[in-house]
């Protein structure tokens, strides 16, 4: 009974479904107008140039971003990077996906755009980090440049940018404008690379006016315009009046200030468009330069070996981070003030992290005269005094 | 502490509170509509795209309230007239609203609207306590402090209402009186979406004024339970959302006094409250169901 | 809902003694009238998605060319469309049977979800230095435990609080979520990844066994074979038939003696276990770790797949296959046209609402 039930019904179910298929392709086939789609290369594969250094002889390069661009931050920063690259190399083809979730589904997404022929990848999110070491190991001609990763391979390579840096600039700037005292950061999960922001910011604040404080709201989420409306509000009931962020898509945050009078420093991008009366100032990426010069070392074989073959972290002073203009309502005695400093932090004589550094609890987290490494910097799994919020342990 | 609570809990609430609203009138009119979640996400997206076309959130609001009400009234075609499963046409209806409006918002998430913006009313606002408390809202938000009042009214005291209620209870009776009960069963489907879509209009236009893929996070689903916690009673419907608006509210303020609770087991609160109090009120309501909706939930497969 | 059809049976007397298997249409006489219905319901969505394709200035036949080639091309595509379909399938058979059942489960999200917290913690802490040959199946009974154990709490408050399981497996899909965040950034944090959010990799030892050259894995003969198990349960067995007497008529079920409430959890907690299943799948067969978002929208592509299938196991595995190759497809569309990722959404949605639009009744 069981075999009739397969060969009679269902099979002349699935021939019936396959010939409808078909059908309807044909229907479809028929159809005018719109711009043809590129079907997959033919040359796919077919040419496999054995050279030894990875990242050339290919047609195209990958961008892989974990959000969609147009937010005003993280995504759109990398996504106007790609674009200079497009720019810079005309004769390659850029390939691009938004929203690549940060799980194996990402491996898959970079397979293809290795199937369709870039030899150059730029996975642009931490989370992406352990998909582009799979795909990495399965293809050695393939130069991998991850941003923010703390891991390795002889064809991937990291970089970032001291964005604490500029955040640590900004804090100075908002711990001289602010009136009540109280800064607030609004920021999604409690990761190294935030930690990092909240403590220079606050640390920066703090070595202006030790009175400022720090409350920290986390929203789970990179970008939820509810939950930052949320805590834009209760922050700003509750007396704090400069916010900054630490969000992949920022202008909810800083239009609300704007609009319940509150000032703003910015992250990720130069949103003072949108905050004419209340912007401070703002540490963003600039990731053209940097990419073009990646791009042109691979491209020249001549990645292993290079400076990107490793983890490339670039400062202020090779300009790989940098601090936006200042609002219209900043006191020129603030720009000065942030100007001395920015030149310190580049002359070598200042730096943000240098000990002594307590967290919440006062426990000494950096010793006294100590200047931290990169890797330290970037495991970072406390908050230092005058933040106030916690973090899971 | 307890004024930032509910002032944030108004906030937070109120477009739960308009689907919540919608979803009660067609959920006495027997038909549960999980769609609601993708009413509200298309409206916010209309809403905000008609907003930055027109200039004029009004215009957006009813614009967003239209969207709602078509996307509602792909559910009300397929449950009145084509017999689908209830719950399985809600779902579906709404990934498709999530992917439309992903789909078709792209271009918004970079565009700003002047949108709606908090209006004290002058006096009220001063009041001690409460003034600051109720009278700081967007337009919108006012407009929801009588949206309640009014399907109260017209449920309970309106011909409308009792042939609404009628169709939900026992739509032999409502087929004997010359009425179709399938047409007001479609109507009261396309209203509830319209006030969904009104609802996702106040997240984006007056509480955010952004546009994010998926920005309402689960409002509706929220919206959709918080009907059957109010055991189908309008003020009810009210105070659940008011509730749910105050537990994300609460994990905020939480944060800000520096409670040391993990920031997700804080997260989990408006969830894990909307169950608990579901179940602590389920057990005495479920004598109250609309007829016509207790089928869908002990029929054949809800169909 | 009941339409008005005064020819039905009133409720009480309905019997549920068959499946409604034959005649499935209410209103099909003819085979010709059954041949246009399959035929719209498979030509619309095809056709209105080529519409909307129009719409926004692309050539429907290129596209629908061009997926079908990335899903079917070649060896790669076509092994991805089988990776990604197993957690699917493990998710529709976990929405299918309870629906057969009469229940809506739409938790296959969080029970996936929670499986797959259950297996890395095991994996990490209990057994990390086990052989795969034992490790394996043990890992598979602990997902399936946190899966079924998430169930149970819907379960629970369905028996003890009357509540509506779609609305509470829905929102304990939410609560899932942050329970992996919440240990994912505490006790299940891997302290060799900088403080970042996941948890430990799991021992090779313990990771599914893979064929060469792709990332097929053997999670997909075991899917395979639970949907088979599922058919055989539910039309062999006794369990099964009474199973979908409940489903078809749950007050005549009750009347005729069947534990329905019993039954009703019983099957809702065997759902748990099957996503649980494919959370270990998952974890053990491609991700290596639990992350933050594992197994984002697994459950939701489940109960497409589910409903697509009319709740029938063997289907699933046709309707889970078709929902891998085009979520497969929808990838490599979006590299080289820029379509995104929700459009792809789109075309599943338009085609379960055609199959809802058919107005065939489902199988209960």
């Amino acid at each position: 009974m069981v075999r009739k039930i397969f060969h009679g019904k269902f099979m002349r179910k699935a021939i019936l479904w396959s010939v409808l298929g078909m059908g309807a392709l044909y229907l479809t086939a028929c159809s005018q107008g719109g711009r043809p789609v590129s079907t997959l290369p033919t040359g796919s594969g077919a040419q496999t140039q054995s050279t030894d250094a990875p990242g050339t002889g290919g047609s195209a390069i990958g961008f892989i971003f974990v959000g969609a661009r147009d937010d005003y931050g993280y995504n759109q920063a990398a996504y106007i990077g790609s674009e200079a690259v497009e720019k810079a190399f005309p004769e390659l083809k850029v390939l691009r996906k938004e929203n690549v979730p940060e799980t194996a589904e990402a491996e898959r997404v970079m397979e293809e755009m290795i199937r369709q022929g870039a030899k150059i990848m730029f996975p642009t999110s931490y989370g992406h980090l352990d998909p582009a070491l799979e795909v990495a190991k399965r293809h050695p001609d393939v130069v991998f440049f991850h941003q923010g990763g703390l891991k390795t391979a002889s064809n991937l390579g990291t970089y970032f940018g001291t964005i604490w840096e500029p955040v640590y600039l900004a804090g100075i700037a908002a711990g001289k404008m602010t009136k009540s005292n109280k800064l607030g950061y609004i920021v999604s999960v409690p990761i190294p690379q935030v930690l990092l922001n909240i403590n220079a910011f606050t640390l920066g604040a703090r070595s202006v006016n030790p009175n400022a404080t720090v409350t920290v709201a986390f929203t789970g989420s990179w970008c939820d315009p509810g939950q930052q409306a949320n805590a834009a509000n209760t922050m700003i009931d509750a007396g704090v009046d400069v916010l900054t962020q630490h969000q992949d898509c920022t202008k909810t945050v800083i239009e609300i200030a704007e609009r319940r009078g509150a000032m703003s420093v910015g992250y990720h991008a130069d949103a003072s468009s949108l905050a004419p009366k209340g912007w401070i100032v703002g540490s963003i990426w600039n990731w053209p330069k940097l990419y073009e010069e990646m791009v042109r070392t691979a491209l020249d074989g001549k990645f292993k070996g290079s400076k990107f073959d490793g983890k490339y972290r670039g400062g202020l002073k090779d300009d790989v981070v940098r601090l936006t203009g200042f609002g219209p309502s900043v006191p020129e005695e603030v720009k000065k003030l942030v100007e001395e400093k920015k030149q310190a932090l580049l002359d070598g004589t200042l730096h943000p992290f240098r000990g002594p550094v307590k967290d919440q609890k006062g426990e000494i987290k950096i010793a006294d005269g100590e200047i931290p490494t990169i890797d330290k910097l970037e495991s970072m799994d406390y908050l230092v005094e005058g933040v106030i919020g916690s973090i899971p342990k | 502490m307890i004024g930032e609570l509910l002032t944030g809990a108004i906030r937070s609430g109120t477009s739960v509170l308009y689907a919540s609203a919608g979803e009660l009138i067609a959920e006495r009119a027997g038909v549960i509509n999980l769609g609601t979640e993708g009413a509200m996400v298309a409206g916010a997206l209309g809403g905000f795209a008609v907003t930055v076309w027109t200039g004029n959130p009004w215009l957006g609001a009813l614009g967003g309230g239209i969207c709602g009400a078509l996307l509602s009234s792909v559910h009300a075609l397929l449950v009145v007239w084509r017999g689908a499963n209830q719950l399985a046409s809600g779902l579906t209806v709404m990934f498709f609203g999530l992917g439309l409006t992903a789909f078709f918002g792209r271009s918004f998430v970079s565009a700003s609207v002047e949108g709606f913006n908090p209006v004290a009313i002058p006096g009220l606002s001063n009041l001690p306590w409460i003034g600051p408390i109720l009278f700081r809202h967007d337009p919108l938000t006012y407009l929801s402090y009588i949206l309640v009042p009014a399907v109260w009214f017209v449920l309970s005291r309106t011909r409308l209402g009792i042939v609404l209620r009628a169709t939900g209870e026992r739509e032999e009776v409502v087929f004997s009186q010359g009425f179709s009960p399938r047409l007001i069963r479609t109507f009261a489907v396309i209203t509830g979406g319209f006030l969904a879509g009104v609802g996702g209009v106040q997240l984006s236009v007056a509480f955010t004024h952004a546009w994010v893929e998926g920005m309402t996070a689960g409002r509706g689903i929220v919206a959709a339970a918080l009907v059957i916690f109010a055991a189908w009673k309008p003020f009810r419907c009210m105070a659940g959302a008011y509730l749910f608006g105050c537990a994300q509210s609460l994990q905020l303020v939480l944060q800000s006094r520096g409670a040391d609770v993990s920031p997700f087991l804080l997260f989990m609160l408006p969830y894990v409250l909307t169950l608990a109090v579901l179940f602590l009120v389920e057990r005495r309501r479920q004598s109250r169901i609309p007829e016509e909706l207790g089928r869908v939930f002990s029929g054949p497969g809800g169909g | 809902m009941s339409n008005l059809q005064k020819s039905d049976p009133p409720l009480i007397t309905r019997t549920a003694v068959a499946p409604r298997a034959l005649p499935i249409f209410r209103h099909a006489g003819s085979g010709l009238r059954r041949l246009c219905r399959m035929a719209a319901v498979t030509v619309t969505p095809l056709v209105l998605f080529a519409l909307f394709l129009l719409l926004v200035g692309v050539r429907p036949f290129e596209i629908y060319v061009a997926m079908l080639r990335s899903s079917f091309g070649d060896a790669y595509g076509f092994g991805e469309v089988i990776v990604k379909s197993t957690p699917i399938l493990l998710t529709a058979l976990a929405t299918a049977l309870p629906a057969r059942a009469g229940l809506i489960n739409v938790g296959g999200e969080g029970q996936l979800a929670i499986g797959a917290l259950f297996t890395a913690a095991g994996a990490v802490y209990w057994i990390s230095e086990w052989p795969g040959w034992a490790g394996i199946p043990v890992l598979a009974v602990v997902g399936a435990f946190g899966g079924a154990m998430w169930a149970a709490i819907a379960a629970a408050l369905k028996q003890y609080g009357g509540m509506n399981e779609t609305i509470t497996t829905l929102l304990m899909n939410y609560v899932a979520l942050y329970t992996v965040g919440y240990f994912v950034h505490g006790a299940l944090k891997d302290p060799a990844s900088f403080n970042w959010p996941f948890s430990p990799s799991i021992s090779d030892s313990l990771r599914l066994p893979v064929v060469a050259g792709t990332r097929i894995h053997i999670g997909i003969p075991i899917a395979l074979f639970f949907a088979t198990m599922a058919w055989w349960l539910l039309s062999r067995t006794r369990f099964g038939f009474h199973l979908r007497a409940v489903g078809g008529n749950p007050v005549a079920a009750e009347l005729a003696g069947l534990p329905v409430t019993r039954l009703q959890i019983g099957v809702l907690i065997a759902a748990g276990a099957l996503a649980g299943l494919a959370g270990m799948i998952e974890i053990t067969g491609i991700e290596g770790r639990l992350r933050p978002t594992t197994g984002a929208t697994y459950g939701y592509l489940g109960f497409l797949a589910a409903w697509m299938a009319r709740n029938d196991p063997l289907r699933c595995v046709g309707t889970a296959f078709l929902i891998g190759a085009i979520t497969v497809a929808g990838n490599a569309l979006e590299i080289s046209s820029g379509l995104p990722a929700s459009s792809m959404h789109i075309l599943l949605s338009i085609v379960l609402l055609a199959i809802l639009a058919s107005g065939r009744r489902e199988r209960a």
